[in-house]
């Protein structure tokens, strides 16, 4: 146990570090959530006064309930292009070659991947109290939504770590990322689920996603919805994508 | 393992990969524990595959190895412990600095921190890196690369490694200063090193004993001495002061050996029995009042051993070999 907590403990370090020194690794996982935000919730204000719509703290917070949930997703997903980038460069090489316990090289992504998210959730969630969003949930509510946002984070980063393992170069960028996005974008991102029509109302319904962030909003509202199925849906997938990135990992091994 | 079991010991080696030739063909070799091990071949002989497995970075198709006294297939974990490599690509981290890729490495072996520290230092000023420690590995040469690769696999005081190459690519200096450091290891640290190379020099001036592999199959195997002395006896060329005076040399000479005659009247003559001979040679021909403008003595090389088992000379011999490079 000792080996496998120095060996996530180094992976992880070396992640955080290099997020912090290089702003080409920091600079995207920045950019995009604070785009996200200021389109949507910005550009997109006026579709709170559609009848129906009564989200009370308003349609700021509706939208970083999203771009919260959306910043962790793609915070693990980022990490994968790092694993990814790791094999094409050799240096994934020198992890499986050094690690006495392999399983901590996971690990360790996993917990890089929480650190380069925290720095976002920081900068992002100051964004969006600098531009008036309303939170009307409590300590306890604010704690639940850090927990989705963890939850959320580890999933994703178990999901890409997987797809890099399997595949060692960095073309599975594609492929780490596409079915992430796609979850996301067929929850209800602009508008209530009720206020949904068609197949896409259908999508969103079954989306295991749209749970969660009807979570997200109901604690940021102070009237917790759904938080206890959300927690157990992201449970589930991150003991899914955990023996999906074991596999990803003994895939690795078995290619040398 | 105990100080008589072999540091690495391997049985029916096999890797073959799909679609493509076994790239290891059931070798078997005992490294002992202090020992420097060259393995030469060309490139796409097998060499680094077999590294490859060794330190457990690619599972054998079939047959047993153990390093350090352990199971490469059960017990990778003991086996990478144990163990140091720096692999024909020196992969670093270009945005982490020097100090920073041995801090790191240290703290993946479990190290504690006040030691991680210590360690870091001792083996910059080793391989000397000092002055470049805090600066980005991505504005390192080629040189300063490998050097620090070879810090990186002693950082845990590992009794057996693994070099792949480790001087391709290295200028003359670097290359005699890592042979040094290599030669010091062994001998002061009693550390096993086991040493791929494609060059004859590097592995006839640092390897106790030489495995030549060539196709996947270790084709000879034995000290530097004996492989030269199977395949036969050193030469001694002659070349007289007088160019007319190769006739006269010739004759003299007939009774030693096989003569082979070059231009300017100079001689080559076998030593059937060995370089003791050349005292002998001398004496005869100062007993003839044979000028002589120089006198050369020449010992078979491994190039010669491996011509003589391969059919190939080495230099050039990969060109038609297709080893995966993992």
């Amino acid at each position: 146990m000792r080996r496998f907590v120095y060996v996530a403990k180094g992976v992880a370090w070396r992640s955080v570090h290099n997020t912090l020194v290089s702003p080409a690794i920091l600079l995207p996982s920045l950019i995009f959530p604070l785009f996200f935000l200021a389109a949507f919730a910005g550009g997109l204000s006026r579709i709170s006064d559609i009848p129906n719509f009564d989200y009370k703290p308003g349609y700021t917070a509706f939208q970083f309930a999203f771009v919260f949930l959306q910043s962790a997703a793609f915070g693990g997903v980022f990490t994968g292009f790092a694993v990814a980038r790791d094999f094409d460069s050799g240096f994934a090489r020198r992890l499986l070659l050094t690690a006495p316990r392999r399983s901590g090289i996971i690990a360790g992504y996993a917990l890089g991947a929480l650190g380069r998210w925290l720095i976002t959730a920081v900068v992002i969630t100051t964004a969006a109290l600098a531009a008036g969003m309303n939170v009307s949930g409590g300590g306890i509510e604010i704690v639940g939504l850090i927990g989705l946002g963890i939850m959320m984070n580890l999933g994703s980063a178990l999901w890409a770590c997987g797809v890099a393992m399997f595949l060692r170069t960095e073309q599975a960028g594609a492929l780490i990322q596409m079915p992430v996005f796609i979850v996301l974008f067929l929850a209800p991102v602009y508008v209530p689920l009720r206020l949904l029509t068609g197949w896409v109302h259908a999508v969103a319904r079954l989306n295991p996603a749209t749970a969660t962030l009807e979570a997200a909003r109901g604690l940021i509202a102070g009237s917790p919805t759904k938080v206890a199925l959300s927690f157990a849906l992201l449970a589930g997938g991150a003991v899914l994508t955990a023996l999906w990135a074991r596999r990803g990992l003994a895939s690795a091994e078995r290619a040398g | 393992m105990n100080s008589s079991s072999p540091a690495i010991e391997i049985e029916q080696l096999v890797r073959e990969f799909r679609k493509g030739p076994r790239a290891v063909d059931g070798i078997d070799l005992a490294v002992s524990p202090g020992e420097i091990y060259g393995f030469l071949g060309p490139n796409g002989a097998g060499k680094s595959t077999t590294v490859l497995m060794l330190t457990t970075l690619l599972p054998p198709t079939s047959g047993r190895a153990r390093v350090g006294g352990y199971d490469i297939l059960r017990q990778g974990s003991q086996v990478r412990a144990s163990i140091g490599a720096a692999l024909q690509e020196a992969a670093l981290d270009a945005i982490l600095t020097g100090r920073e890729h041995l801090m790191l490495q240290a703290t993946l072996q479990g190290m504690p921190k006040a030691d991680r520290t210590r360690r870091a230092q001792e083996l910059l000023e080793r391989v000397g890196l000092t002055e470049a420690a805090d600066r980005r590995v991505g504005g390192y040469s080629g040189g300063m690369k490998r050097r620090l690769d070879l810090a990186l696999a002693l950082v845990h005081g590992p009794r057996i490694l693994f070099l792949d190459e480790p001087t391709t690519g290295l200028d003359l200096q670097s290359r005699s200063a890592l042979w040094e450091e290599v030669a010091r290891l062994a001998k002061e640290e009693g550390m096993t090193v086991f040493l791929t190379t494609q060059y004859l020099e590097e592995a006839d001036a640092l390897a106790d004993r030489v495995g030549i592999i060539d196709h996947g199959k270790i084709v000879a195997e034995g000290t530097p001495t004996q492989l030269k002395e199977e395949i036969g006896s050193p030469t001694v060329e002659v070349v007289p002061a007088d160019a007319g005076a190769g006739d006269a040399l010739a004759q003299r000479l007939a009774s030693f050996g096989q003569l082979a005659r070059n231009g300017r009247g100079a001689v080559t003559v076998q030593l059937p029995g060995g370089e003791s001979q050349l005292a002998e040679v001398v004496r005869v021909l100062d007993q003839a009042h044979l000028k002589v403008a120089s006198l050369q003595l020449h010992q078979p090389s491994l190039d010669d051993v491996f011509l003589a088992k391969t059919g190939r000379k080495l230099e050039g011999a990969g060109e038609d070999q297709d080893e995966r490079q993992p």
